[in-house]
């Protein structure tokens, strides 16, 4: 008996430590994946977040900035990607746009990953993929999938109820991690908190007149395939919604920001600068909680029978059906309308315009995938390759 | 994708049945059925994924922990005893006002801690001691406590159905307190008054005997305290939020905790205590965590998107007419696991249909603990009616639990089909 006994405690004690083991390097290989951007011809210089606020240095969230300036002054253009890192389309939009655009007049400024934190962890009762490989002709590049709040291990543990500074509004304990609900931050409040304010003053001190923030959205969500404004760009989100859906061949709506939901960036962002804030939702299937099957294949393809069925019963605010939505379909989006939120804002404000070129539009994305425009980082040239 | 998920779906039903069948715990069931689904669905050894499920519902567990060696402290320290022995005092002439005042001894461990059993443990002797002095018979005490405290599981603050399902569909745990305080509060006072009405004139002399002395210097101030210390902080975090370091719930139950055993007139074996806490939890937390594998799994291979979205396609009016038999019997079978996999679909359906999904997860939170009774579990069922001395059969004590499991069943169901007219009680 003692002898079974202290074999069945070895074999559990072996399958213990290599589980331990196996999901301890998956975690651990995901927080430290190195993911290389390949600096593009615009890109003038790379500044860091904690540059606007020093007490983000060192933390996960001292994210680059990538600085495109043109030769003539003009407007700057603020675009991020990441706020919510379970979005892949909105990272992916802003390294197409870091890796490729070129600006002529004005400035952009780019972030990859507003909140690094929340691409650093995945979301427990997800079953998130850790990891999606975009296909390249060079072999692909993987990138990390993220969650909607900040890492646990960056910020613990959350109060019993947020209550949102400067408004006073009470929201879900765990939005304290939730950058698009801590806008417009506080100097000494938590890491997500310091992490909005330090955009805020980013968006001050450079003057920013535009500030766009991309995201994706399940399709039970009624806010999807649209352009959320704050008040002081209702015509101007009007007329870039226009141009997409003439110019571009995908419709897009516009959505004002409710004057009272408080720490979403199109709300804030508008409010404590003197930016226009712009909010861009794309469709992801992958989101939706009647999905099937989670992996990567189905967040890239956009794919899934289940979410198709649900819309077949009326039941969501966006269109579906099997082709789904792919994410180079969800990616070039959010590049056209960047693309022409500049031409139009450069249009209506000559003396603040951002003249930008090539940046990959929907067409292209669709003619050619995301992996097309990704650039090799074994062939960029020496010092023109940034990690996020 | 509807045939793989279906596919997985049985396998999972297959090894959970065939894991009870060998006599497995439902925690060890449960995680045989995630692998057993996994495998199904071509994951062979997801390690990464077993723990992040198990790491689910981690912060409810620190919860669950730290608001029951509160619990137990102030038991270990005289308190409940004193506050029984008080409410017997001063009530045992006025039927009604003690009645009320022991459903309300009941409701409070519960309420904070999230469990059942925890109110069980901490009060259910005491109080039964009290209701058996009343002329009550011992079939309706079992019956009594056991519906309290299922009540008092569902009770606000903490109440973990709720929790549970909020999270499933990111929703904050936020305007609860009234949709869950109201139905439970009537809910318990209609159970205490119709099995405990009829009876004799309460025995203050063989009551008092037969329950645990209160230490010497036990008062009042001593055992309300540490509630005092717990609000105190919740206040100060609503009054000066930006300004006051975040704590979290679980270190504000240790703080109470601490001025729990700082203030007891005897000396308390704290570490004893805790040590004992975490034995008395051990199942509960098993299952928390047992119940994140298997939404984990079922998750990752599609089974709870296929159970989700045959939810929300289903008639309405099926769904209504079915919730009170079929929260309690998978209530019954996963435990607390039953929320992310019944109770997201659920909600999602409700808040699609344009019903208050918050109200109406209340009422599905009033009618869910009912199965906490019903085999092949059973836990606060065959826990209490080992608490309070009941002899006889097990289907006696489910018939005593009738009258106020069908009260129970209504007004959830009720909340849920009018949610939208009652979504006032939220505040928001």
């Amino acid at each position: 008996m003692m002898n079974r006994a202290a074999v069945r405690k070895a074999l559990l004690g072996v399958l213990a430590v290599l589980f331990v083991g196996a999901s301890g390097k998956s975690f651990s290989d995901h927080r430290r994946l190195a993911e290389p951007v390949v600096l593009g011809p615009g890109v003038t210089r790379v500044a860091r977040l904690a540059d606007y606020h020093a007490t983000l240095r060192g933390t996960a969230n001292d994210i680059n900035l990538y600085v495109l300036e043109g030769r003539e002054p003009g407007g700057t253009i603020l675009v991020f990607g990441g706020t919510h890192a379970e979005e892949p389309a909105g990272r992916l939009a802003a390294w197409l746009i870091v890796e490729h655009a070129t600006v002529d007049k004005g400035r952009l400024i780019v972030a990859l990953s507003a909140n690094r934190s929340a691409s650093t962890v995945t979301r427990p009762g997800a079953a998130y993929p850790p990891t999606y490989t975009i296909p390249t002709a060079w072999g692909g590049q993987a990138f990390r999938m993220g969650d909607r709040w900040s890492s646990p291990l960056d910020q613990w543990p959350d109060p019993e109820v947020f209550i949102h500074y400067p408004s006073g509004q009470y929201l879900a304990y765990s939005d304290i991690r939730n950058l698009n609900r801590t806008f417009p931050g506080r100097p000494n409040g938590t890491l997500t908190e310091r992490t909005a304010f330090a955009f805020m003053e980013l968006i001050r001190r450079e003057g920013v007149d535009v500030a766009i923030d991309l995201h994706e959205a399940e399709l039970q969500y009624p806010v999807i395939n649209t352009i959320v404004t704050h008040q002081k760009g209702q015509e101007f989100a009007t007329m870039v919604s226009m141009m997409l859906t003439d110019m571009e061949g995908f419709s897009i709506g516009t959505e004002f920001s409710p004057l009272n939901l408080h720490g979403l960036s199109h709300r804030e962002i508008g409010d404590h600068s003197q930016a226009v804030s712009l909010l861009f939702e794309a469709p992801e299937p992958f989101l939706d909680a009647t999905r099937g099957r989670t992996d990567a294949d189905v967040l890239l393809s956009g794919q899934d029978e289940f979410v198709v069925k649900a819309g077949a019963h009326g039941l969501l605010f966006a269109p579906i059906d099997e082709r789904g939505w792919p994410i180079a379909t969800r990616v070039g989006r959010h590049t056209s309308s960047v693309a022409q939120t500049a031409t139009t804002w450069s249009e209506d404000h000559p003396g603040r315009a951002v003249i930008v070129k090539n940046i990959p539009r929907y067409a292209d994305l669709l003619a050619h995938g995301v992996g097309y425009f990704l650039r090799d980082p074994a062939r960029a040239e020496p010092g023109r390759v940034a990690h996020e | 994708m509807f045939a793989g998920a279906g596919v997985v779906l049985g396998v999972m039903v297959a090894v959970y049945a065939a894991a009870r069948a060998l006599r497995l715990s439902t925690e060890l069931a449960m995680v045989a059925a995630a692998l057993g689904g996994a495998v199904a669905g071509g994951h062979l050894f997801p390690a990464r994924q077993i723990a992040e499920g198990a790491a689910t519902y981690l912060d409810i567990n620190l919860i669950f922990i730290t608001a029951t060696l509160f619990m137990n402290l102030l038991k270990a320290s005289g308190g409940v005893a004193f506050v029984v022995r008080g409410i017997l005092r001063r009530f045992h002439r006025r039927r009604a006002l003690l009645l009320a005042m022991l459903a309300l001894v009941l409701l409070v461990p519960g309420a904070l801690t999230g469990a059942g059993s925890v109110t069980v443990l901490i009060a259910g002797g005491m109080v039964a001691t009290v209701l058996g002095y009343m002329g009550i018979s011992r079939v309706r005490v079992a019956a009594i406590v056991f519906v309290v405290a299922s009540l008092s599981a569902a009770a606000p603050p903490v109440s973990l159905w709720a929790m549970m399902t909020a999270a499933g569909v990111n929703m904050p745990y936020v305007g609860f307190f009234w949709p869950l305080l109201v139905p439970c509060l009537a809910a318990a006072l209609f159970t205490v008054f119709a099995l405990g009405w009829r009876g004799t004139a309460a025995d203050l002399e063989c009551a008092l005997a037969e329950l645990p002395e209160a230490p010497p210097g036990m008062s009042w101030w001593r055992v309300l305290a540490p509630f005092a210390v717990f609000l105190g902080l919740v206040w100060m975090g609503r009054q000066w939020p930006h300004d006051t370091p975040v704590v979290g719930l679980p270190l504000m139950f240790a703080a109470s905790a601490l001025v729990s055993w700082g203030l007891s007139p005897v000396p308390v074996r704290v570490l004893r205590v805790a040590s004992d806490t975490i034995e008395q939890l051990l199942p509960l937390l098993a299952t928390l965590t047992c119940a994140g594998i298997l939404v984990q799994i079922m998750t990752l291979t599609g089974a709870r998107g296929l159970l989700a979205v045959t939810a929300v396609t289903l008639p309405v009016a099926v769904v209504y007419a079915t919730l009170f038999l079929v929260l309690p019997a998978s209530e019954a079978v996963l435990m607390w696991g039953s929320a992310p996999v019944i109770g997201v679909p659920l909600v999602l359906l409700f808040n699609t249909i344009g019903l208050n999904p918050i109200v109406a997860l209340a009422g599905m939170s009033i009618i869910w603990p009912l199965g906490d009774a019903l085999p092949p579990t059973a836990i606060i069922g065959r826990l209490t009616v080992d608490v309070v001395g009941y002899k006889g059969p097990y289907g006696g004590f489910l018939r005593a639990c009738a009258i106020p499991a069908l009260v129970m069943a209504v007004i959830g169901t009720l909340m849920v089909v009018y949610s939208a007219k009652l979504a006032w009680l939220t505040g928001i």
